[in-house]
């Protein structure tokens, strides 16, 4: 016989047809033979069965229904068998054709109770009638075919039913394990879904932000605004985007980049509208920061080529040829040049004092030591510093050409202080050639003596004392920072 | 290196960096103009109000003080309509609308010549208008 499974300890499931095959148990006489031999004939697959312990196996793998004769039921293992019955799932009542031996009244109670314990038998008198078998066999099979159709619907309703639960899980484990907030709502936009990223960033209660609930949470100045674009992509369907001030639980509001779509039906209705906020605090902040930050660059490139503009004008407007006018307006741009260098290597927002003197003094430095320089860090603006920068580019240009860097040992002692709220800032020269007067007034006396006192809104000696230049400027402490 | 032919007007220049300041003043001088100077708008509205000679006004427009040069300008069209008027600034997005009527703009850094000519057009008209 094909297609049927082996019996013993295997656990394979069994074929298709096995649970349309019937179990014959008639060890004694001709019956099994007689009964496999009209069985066949009608197409009905048989397994010849030796005990009850083998029955009690296919009717575990819930065989289609058993023919047995009634004495082989009190046959050794009559408690597996009963254990196998009692072990059936809920759907599956095994249909039992019992061969009795003689009536009713002529069966022991001990043979009845035996009878009872199968729930679903038929007695049939022996000897065998070929139809009344058959009929039997046929409708047995039948109902158990019954049986296992409803067991196979439940089964797809179980699986459907997991299926449904594990497609849950999967959704909240990847909803609330993204960064983003992730919400939803009714086609009207009522909202009746958060994500835990929502409750966590928020710290309000949950379902207290439901419906309309939400706009509570914009900053009051986005609130209007977000309603507005929110409306119109409820009314026309278009996707939702827009930037607005999120209240974290810290109570700070924090820049957030709302998003949403509709999810339409195959006709174009929309279902529900899906939408996520995305914390763009950091970035927006830094984005602020560029803007300030390419705003002050732009005012201080404008600055400088303002400046640049002032020199060339006043070199050319002074100058004696244009031989000299040449090598004082590059000595003066390489200068601007370098106190830039220096003076935003240091930092953007603020510059210290040493640093503009460092940087002012660089190119005119010999590596002799003739600059003395004593003063405390003092934070300067930096239109304090380009202009101080200038100062003493044309004090150490004077310097090197007319005064005490021009001799062998002369010296430059530089000193500042800030007292009482007074600052001051002196340039003495030591140890050069005798000083007199300049006849012609150039830039960089005119720029010492009118502009640089503006830039802080103090006041400036320049004297041209004999045993060597004196430049002094006081200001008041504010002033450096104008 | 004054120019020959000295002009009545004064010029009033406002401007609150003093480098600038001193180079306009400078070139406005070295054109034959006598000139007053002022680093915010305050102090020039103190000056045109003390000085009857100034027909022309040439000022900054991001200064420091209670008004700005766009708002000196309004003040001294209103108060001294027969002063005209220069401004010269950095900023973008200066339009005449923003501007008195009559006014002229010139972007910084600018052409020294080119303001210069305009002054002295101006200064030519005042002539012939007297």
């Amino acid at each position: 016989m094909t297609g049927l499974p082996p019996l013993g300890e295997t656990q394979e499931a069994p074929p298709l047809d096995f649970f349309s095959s019937v179990a014959v148990m008639a060890p004694r006489g001709r019956d099994e033979t007689v009964a496999r031999q009209l069985l066949a004939k009608d197409g009905i697959a048989s397994i010849s069965v030796l005990s009850l312990t083998q029955l009690s196996e296919l009717i575990s793998q819930h065989i289609g229904a058993v023919l047995i004769t009634e004495e082989a039921l009190s046959g050794a293992d009559a408690d597996a068998l009963a254990l196998a019955l009692d072990a059936q799932p809920s759907w599956s009542d095994v249909p039992f054709i019992v061969l009795a031996n003689g009536t009713t009244g002529s069966r022991s109670e001990r043979a009845a109770q035996r009878i009872d314990t199968l729930s679903n038998a038929v007695l049939l008198s022996r000897p065998l009638h070929a139809e009344e078998l058959i009929r039997a066999v046929r409708s047995s099979l039948t109902a158990r075919g019954r049986q296992h159709q409803a067991r196979r619907q439940l089964e797809e309703l179980q699986l459907r039913e997991r299926q449904l639960f594990e497609s849950e899980a999967k959704f909240q484990a990847i909803a609330n394990s993204v960064d983003q907030m992730i919400w939803s709502t009714l086609p009207d936009g009522f909202h009746d879904y958060f994500n835990d990223r929502w409750y966590e960033f928020t710290g309000v209660p949950a379902g207290s932000t439901d419906g309309e609930g939400w706009n509570g949470i914009f900053h009051p100045d986005d609130q209007e605004r977000a309603w507005e674009r929110w409306r119109h992509s409820l009314s026309t369907g278009e996707n939702y985007e827009i930037e607005y001030r999120l209240r974290h639980r810290s109570g700070d509001y924090r820049w957030v980049l709302g998003r949403a779509q509709p999810v339409l039906d195959k006709d174009g209705t929309i279902l529900r509208w899906y939408g996520s906020c995305t914390d763009i605090h950091e970035i927006k902040v830094a984005e602020e920061q560029r803007h300030l930050m390419l705003g002050e660059m732009n005012h201080r490139v404008k600055n400088t080529l303002a400046m640049v503009n002032v020199m060339v004008s006043q070199t050319l407007r002074l100058a004696d040829n244009l031989r000299d006018a040449q090598t004082s307006l590059q000595s003066r741009i390489a200068m601007m040049a370098q106190a830039h260098d220096r003076l935003i290597a240091t930092s953007w927002a603020e510059t210290r004092l040493p640093e503009v003197v460092d940087a002012a003094l660089a190119a005119h430095r010999t590596g002799e030591g003739r600059f003395d320089i004593e003063g405390p860090d003092l934070e300067v603006g930096s239109k304090q510093a380009l202009a101080m920068t200038m100062a003493i580019h044309e004090l150490s240009t004077n310097a090197s050409k007319y005064g005490s860097l021009s001799a062998q040992g002369g010296k430059v002692r530089i000193c500042w202080a800030k007292k009482d709220d007074v600052f001051t800032f002196t340039w003495v020269e030591t140890d050069g050639p005798r000083v007199s007067p300049p006849t012609k007034r150039g830039f960089g006396s005119r720029m010492i003596e009118q502009a640089l006192a503006g830039y802080f809104q103090g006041k400036v000696e320049l004297s041209y004392d004999p045993e060597g230049l004196h430049f002094k400027l006081s200001a008041p402490g504010s002033g450096l920072l104008l | 290196m004054y120019s020959e032919n000295t002009s009545r007007l004064a010029v009033l220049v406002v401007e609150d960096e003093p480098l600038l300041r001193m180079d306009a003043v400078d070139m406005i001088g070295d054109a034959g103009f006598k000139t007053y100077e002022a680093c915010s708008a305050d102090e020039a509205m103190a000056l045109i109000r003390d000085n009857n000679d100034i027909g022309i006004l040439f000022t900054d427009i991001d200064m420091p003080g209670s008004i700005n040069g766009l708002k000196l300008a309004a003040c001294i069209r209103e108060g001294w309509p027969s002063v005209e008027i220069l401004i010269a600034s950095g900023v973008v997005g200066v339009t005449d609308e923003v501007m008195p009527e009559g006014s002229k703009f010139y972007s910084k850094p600018y052409v020294t010549a080119q303001i210069i000519s305009d002054m002295k057009t101006i200064a030519a008209s005042e002539e012939h208008s007297v």
